[in-house]
């Protein structure tokens, strides 16, 4: 069961993917065409990027629900400024503004000794709230039609941008978790902070850094987001959050710390995205949506239960995991 | 530790005081600002009634909440939990009659927290996840049930329930009461306080002397749904409607400000139910007073989210100063 359980760890999600895909290939037509495959990935690409930065935090032992509302903040200051200051500095203000949310929850966290879930909870309803305040609870339509290029154009003719973002994203955020020093120490503090103390870690930096990673990361996607809308949506993206979580717990991500599986989060996005689709292709409600999202993160949890059961067993026996 | 005679440090004095009397004085001084900006529109005997029976609808919720984190977990599923049960006991009362409804509402609820216990004691996965889960379950389910469709709340029983009055007062301060009576007596009374306490202090201690924490664990979670199915009849009562989206959003934000604001320990161990019902009616004359004095529903919001942050740092401030914090 151990060997199963760490197989599962790294391959679980691609067989999730080749057996939705198998299903998705008989009951679609659809599916078998190269734009449709592309549009499933790029559907992913949102949640999957906001998810690598959820997988640093996971990894360092917290986790951040504010993310959503970091997006409609982003949306939000973008729509306000682009006016004045042009689609680049208004990108760069509001990544900036997001990036210092990140760095409050961080300072909360570390400094004053708030759990993540209080703070980043807080934090998601004043960002609502400063959000609805900055439009005066409007949605905010953009004129700059150029500003579109960011997020709906199509590198070569055929690739969606928010594909090469989550790759360019993708490879950053990999080779920060695998092959730094502070990736190791992110992955330290998760794994036993009194520890990763006691050897000299400035935790409070290390993790003040990895919500501000998060909070970065949610910021590209309201950039993303905002540009293919061109509308400023104070609300943007209500339950997104949870999409986040359930795609970096799915990864093979374990909720307890210390191990971080970003290949795992980049697939799990697209599993997903594929689920919306396979709903789509029935005509269900959205609510449904919801309601399977929700499965997932529970079956995403259960195997993540029993996996850290059996490792527990597996330590107790004194078999090398 | 009641019949030590225990010398207390000028700082310790100042983090007790800051326990006991802090609540009442935030209490005041609310009640005393928007009594003498507002004044008659505030402060009348009406109005006062009023606002203790609308803390019904996060007080009662806060009792379960309260035990949960005193056990050193956590639900953020209450505020779909309260429209699943609302929804379905309110379509069961057009059927059957209120007093039918009421009890489906009650006994959904409660099943919901089972469900929630079962899938955390028996998956040993953070509370605050799994209910995170089943929040949006439960909201989706509750859409699914109703069709996106308000069910209306008829009934003369359960209208009486939440709008009727006896000798003078809001029946739900009655609710209110018998509910905060009937946990206070298993808190200090019953076997199971010490069982909660315990299993909040030092969950392997509290296993190793003999008490199944599971099982306490369990209990808890369902506790938690008869006490938010309890509101559930009365915010459906009150509004005359169970509506699938509205209905309990963001209640789980204002239970778990109401608790930590009461003086709950985040970490677990220690709690006070008077202190979570002095919080919660603190929530609602802050929130009656900005909306009498026209506040920006928006900037209400921030304020909801400060509340917390500055409720749990002083309660950082309370232990700290006590010399509790690790």
């Amino acid at each position: 069961m151990v060997k199963f359980l760490k197989l599962y760890e790294k391959i679980g999600i691609f067989i999730l993917i080749v057996a939705a895909s198998i299903f998705l290939a008989i009951v679609s037509p659809n599916f078998r065409n190269m734009d449709t495959i592309l549009s499933i990935i790029m559907q992913g690409s949102y949640g999957a990027i906001i998810a690598f930065g959820m997988t640093f935090a996971i990894t360092s032992g917290g986790f951040d629900l504010s993310v959503e509302a970091v997006m409609g903040l982003t949306s939000v200051i973008i729509a306000m400024l682009i006016p004045s200051l042009g689609f680049a500095g208004s990108i760069i203000i509001a990544v900036l503004a997001s990036c210092f949310v990140g760095f409050l929850n961080g300072i909360l966290i570390t400094k004053v000794g708030i759990s993540p879930l209080i703070t980043t909870l807080s934090m998601q309803v004043i960002l609502r709230g400063a959000s609805l305040i900055i439009t005066n609870g409007r949605q905010v339509v953009i004129s700059q039609k150029s500003f579109m290029s960011i997020g709906a154009s199509k590198a070569f003719g055929f690739l969606p941008m928010p594909i090469i973002y989550m790759a360019v994203l993708f490879a950053i955020f990999y080779i920060i978790l695998n092959q730094t020093t502070f990736g190791r120490h992110v992955a330290a503090s998760g794994s036993n902070e009194q520890a990763a103390k006691m050897s000299g870690l400035n935790i409070s930096l290390i993790k003040t850094v990895v919500y501000i990673l998060v909070a970065f990361s949610a910021s590209i996607v309201g950039v993303i987001r905002t540009s293919q809308t061109l509308i400023g949506i104070p609300t943007m993206a209500p339950g997104f959050t949870l999409n986040v979580l359930t795609i970096a717990i799915l990864g093979g991500t374990s909720l307890a710390g210390g191990r971080g599986n970003l290949i795992g989060t980049l697939f799990a996005g697209i599993f997903i995205s594929m689920i919306y689709y396979g709903l789509n292709l029935l005509n269900v409600q959205i609510f449904y949506q919801m309601l399977a999202v929700g499965i997932t993160l529970l079956f995403a949890l259960f195997i993540d239960g029993l996996r850290m059961k059996y490792l527990e067993t597996a330590k107790i026996k004194g078999i090398r995991v | 530790m009641d019949d030590i005679k225990i010398v207390l440090t000028p700082k310790q004095k100042a983090g007790s005081w800051l326990g006991s009397f802090g609540l009442i004085a935030i209490l005041l001084i609310i009640f005393g600002f928007f009594s003498l900006t507002l004044r008659g529109t505030y402060f009348n005997w009406g109005n006062i009634k009023n606002m203790v029976s609308f803390s019904s609808y996060v007080g009662i919720g806060a009792i379960g909440m309260t035990f949960c984190i005193m056990t050193g977990n956590f639900d953020i599923s209450i505020g779909s939990m309260l429209a699943l049960a609302g929804v379905l006991g309110a379509s069961a009362a057009l059927k059957l009659g209120g007093i039918v409804g009421v009890i489906v509402t009650i006994v959904v609820a409660a099943l919901l927290g089972l469900l929630n216990g079962l899938f955390v004691t028996k998956l040993k996965i953070p509370a605050f996840i799994t209910t995170l889960g089943m929040l949006f379950i439960f909201r989706a389910l509750a859409y699914i049930y109703t069709n996106n469709n308000p069910q209306y709340i008829t009934d003369r029983f359960w209208i009486f329930l939440g709008n009727g009055s006896f000798l003078g007062l809001p029946f739900p301060i009655f609710i209110m009461g018998l509910c905060y009576l009937i946990a206070f007596f298993m808190l200090r009374k019953a076997p199971f306080g010490r069982y909660i306490l315990a299993v909040g202090t030092n969950s392997r201690a509290a296993s190793l002397s003999g008490i199944n924490v599971e099982n306490v664990k369990i209990l808890v979670f369902t506790l938690i749904g008869v006490f938010v199915g309890v509101s559930a009849v009365l915010n459906g009562s009150m509004l005359g409607a169970a509506n699938p989206g509205m209905m309990g959003d963001g209640y789980e934000f204002q239970v778990i400000t109401a608790v930590v604001l009461g003086g709950t320990a985040l970490a677990g161990g220690s709690g006070s139910l008077g202190g979570t019902l002095l919080a919660a009616l603190i929530v609602v004359f802050l929130k009656t007073g900005m909306s009498n004095a026209q506040v920006n529903s928006y900037w209400q919001q921030v304020a909801t989210g400060v509340v917390l942050i500055v409720a749990v740092s002083l309660n950082k401030l309370k232990f700290w100063l006590l010399g509790q914090a690790q």
